[in-house]
């Protein structure tokens, strides 16, 4: 069973389709990218796969439960259970600390522990940035408190916005060695990027245009081959 | 739980502490109305004793006469006043009244006691002193007219004890045996005393036909022992209490009659009932105004947090907990801002009491925790339908790449 099946997913706004009947599936430990032009629906997709929204026709499996006909309710539930959330903007609390943001994802799933905080922060390598407010670490320095905010309740997938759009070229490098370190320890990667370097580090990369999965690419041994799937639109 | 709990305060102290310039503006809008209404409700309790030491001007609220017709004794009116909270008394004053003769002239001298005469009658007007010792005398303004009399002059006052009344009577009447009694060795005469006038009274009243001595000065004058006509008690209460102390007088006395003076005491319940009425007005427009204020802060607070508050939801923060994370940072808020509130209201109502009254206030502790829990209410009830509409935001926002 896969950890992640989207069979037949449609979002429609009125006359608008952001997203057409896409089916795709995500095993456990693989690490997606999703890569589109502005408006393909990538948004959209990131949004359902993360529990945020819910598509107007379709299933959404997660571990084998359909997650498409759930209320809010039960949606938040399952984020803040099986989801590890990075942003390409961030979205650290300003008035909390380093380490304050990370125990506030703690706290909406379980309980908040600070020395497994700070452990988390460590692996990020912001051990020593801790008790730092957002206002005075760098855009790298926030984007590695996201990523330990994100990991710190081992979620079933870590799904990533544009985790580098951001960012210059040498915390760029750090956010993917994190990734590659997450990967590594087994944790499923979906990350949405338009940047086609960051997309070539993941085992595969799927294609979206106009709502629709367009084409697939695997990268199979992570060494720079690139593997072209060609999908088509009747497919 | 407790770490729950710990966390739950550590987050809401960081948002108010770190986040100085937004709570200062949301913390000065609960100020504001709490002072106004802390103060405004000291001044609303307050106003009772207030207006009733100033209407204590205008002269004693109650009478003590003796219930069956005779005269009193100072024992029988302490008695009385032990019904009375000794906070209450503002003053008390006998008097006993005497037809004298001032140049064969009757006219009534009211003995009294000298030192306690302007607490229940504050509103006397003395040209030259209230008399402080024997031999002095104080002159009604009109007597003092039509005997010319002047401050500083001495004045001769003679009183008919009775049995030279009766002779006299008896001499009238063409009474043989009484004029041969006159006639003998043992003839009594009027008593008189001859005072120094050490001022004229003027109060455009009855008062001003009276002259005004001691009681010891009146007892060696008519050479009989005192006794109190009547005793003017001037006591700080109006309306409902002061008919409770007249009713707690009148049960528990042998011999005292007390009597509000309705002419006093009408008005002074009429005229405080309004001002009460007032304050009361615009305490709850001040409280009205406050939590529109404070509504208006909370609404524009919850709008500029509505990042976060997608945020917190999107890291599974349910609606429940969004209420209660953002009601418990407000009450917070509402609570220290009460605290202060209390404080400078205090400030506020002394501000008033010494500027309009012209007397210090008392802190009452019970305004302390009201006025912290009105507070905590108020800005509950203010930010309820922001935090409420808080949590209608789609998590995905936050996700969008703005």
């Amino acid at each position: 069973m896969s950890l992640l099946e989207i069979n037949n997913v449609s979002k429609i706004y009125g006359e608008l389709h952001a997203l057409d009947k896409v089916s795709l599936k995500v095993e456990k430990g693989e690490w997606v990218a999703i890569m589109g032009p502005s408006g393909s629906g990538k948004s959209t997709l990131m949004n359902i796969i993360g529990c945020m929204d819910r598509p107007s026709e379709g299933e959404v499996l997660m571990d084998g439960i359909d997650i498409a006909k759930m209320n809010q309710k039960e949606l938040t539930l399952i984020r803040r259970d099986k989801i590890g959330l990075v942003f390409q903007q961030f979205h650290l609390v300003n008035y909390l600390t380093a380490v304050e943001n990370v125990m506030l994802s703690q706290y909406y799933h379980s309980i908040p522990d600070e020395k497994e905080a700070l452990e988390a922060l460590d692996r990020v390598g912001l051990a020593g940035r801790a008790r730092h407010l957002p206002s005075q670490l760098s855009g790298g320095e926030q984007q590695r408190v996201c990523v330990a905010r994100a990991l710190i309740n081992y979620p079933e997938i870590i799904l990533a916005d544009e985790p580098t759009g951001n960012l210059d070229e040498a915390n760029e490098k750090i956010i993917m060695d994190l990734f590659h370190n997450l990967h590594n320890e087994g944790t499923t990667l979906i990350v949405v990027t338009h940047d086609p370097e960051v997309a070539q580090t993941a085992q595969r990369t799927l294609f979206l245009r106009d709502g629709k999965l367009v084409r697939e690419t695997v990268n199979e041994n992570f060494t720079g081959e690139i593997k072209y799937e060609d999908w088509t639109e009747n497919k | 739980m407790q770490k729950k709990r710990k966390w739950f305060f550590r987050m809401a102290f960081a948002s108010l502490l770190r986040r100085k310039s937004r709570m200062l503006i949301a913390l000065l809008a609960i100020v504001v109305g709490a002072t106004i209404l802390s103060g405004l409700v000291t001044v609303y309790i307050d106003v009772p004793r207030q207006m009733g030491a100033e209407f204590r001007n205008y002269g004693a609220n109650v009478i003590f006469t003796s219930k069956d017709g005779t005269a009193l004794t100072i024992e029988e009116i302490n008695d009385g006043l032990s019904n009375v909270n000794s906070s209450q008394i503002v003053g008390m004053t006998p008097y006993r009244y005497e037809t004298v003769r001032i140049n064969q002239t009757p006219v009534t001298a009211a003995g009294t006691d000298m030192s306690s005469v302007l607490k229940t009658s504050p509103y006397w007007s003395v040209d030259g002193e209230i008399p402080d010792k024997d031999g002095e005398i104080l002159i009604g303004a009109t007597v003092a007219q039509n005997y010319n009399l002047q401050v500083e002059k001495s004045i001769s006052v003679t009183f008919t004890p009775e049995e030279v009344a009766e002779e006299a009577v008896a001499f009238d009447n063409g009474d043989e045996a009484a004029e041969g009694e006159t006639s003998t060795s043992d003839v009594v005469l009027d008593n008189y005393i001859d005072f120094k006038i050490t001022g004229i009274l003027n109060t455009g009243g009855a008062e001003e036909n009276y002259i005004y001595m001691s009681l010891e000065d009146l007892e060696e004058l008519t050479q009989i022992p005192t006794t109190i006509s009547l005793a003017e008690v001037s006591i700080s209460a109006s309306g409902s209490d002061l008919t409770a102390v007249v009713g707690s007088i009148n049960q528990n006395s042998e011999n005292v009659s007390a009597k509000v003076v309705k002419r006093v005491t009408a008005s002074e319940t009429t005229v405080l009932g309004k001002l009460q009425a007032l304050i009361l007005l615009v305490t709850i427009i001040v409280l009205a105004l406050t939590m529109i204020t404070v509504a208006t802060t909370m609404t524009a607070s919850v709008t500029e947090r509505r990042r976060e508050i997608g945020l917190k939801k999107a890291l599974g923060a349910l609606d429940g907990e969004i209420i209660k994370e953002f009601m418990g940072e407000q009450v917070l808020l509402g609570g220290f801002g009460g605290l202060i509130g209390t404080i400078l209201g205090f400030l506020f109502a002394q501000l008033i009491s010494v500027n309009v009254f012209s007397s210090s206030i008392v802190f009452r502790p019970v305004l302390l925790p009201l006025t912290i829990v009105i507070s905590m209410a108020v800005t509950a009830v203010a930010c309820l339908i922001p935090i409420r509409n808080a949590t209608e935001i789609e998590p995905a926002l936050v996700l969008k790449g703005e």
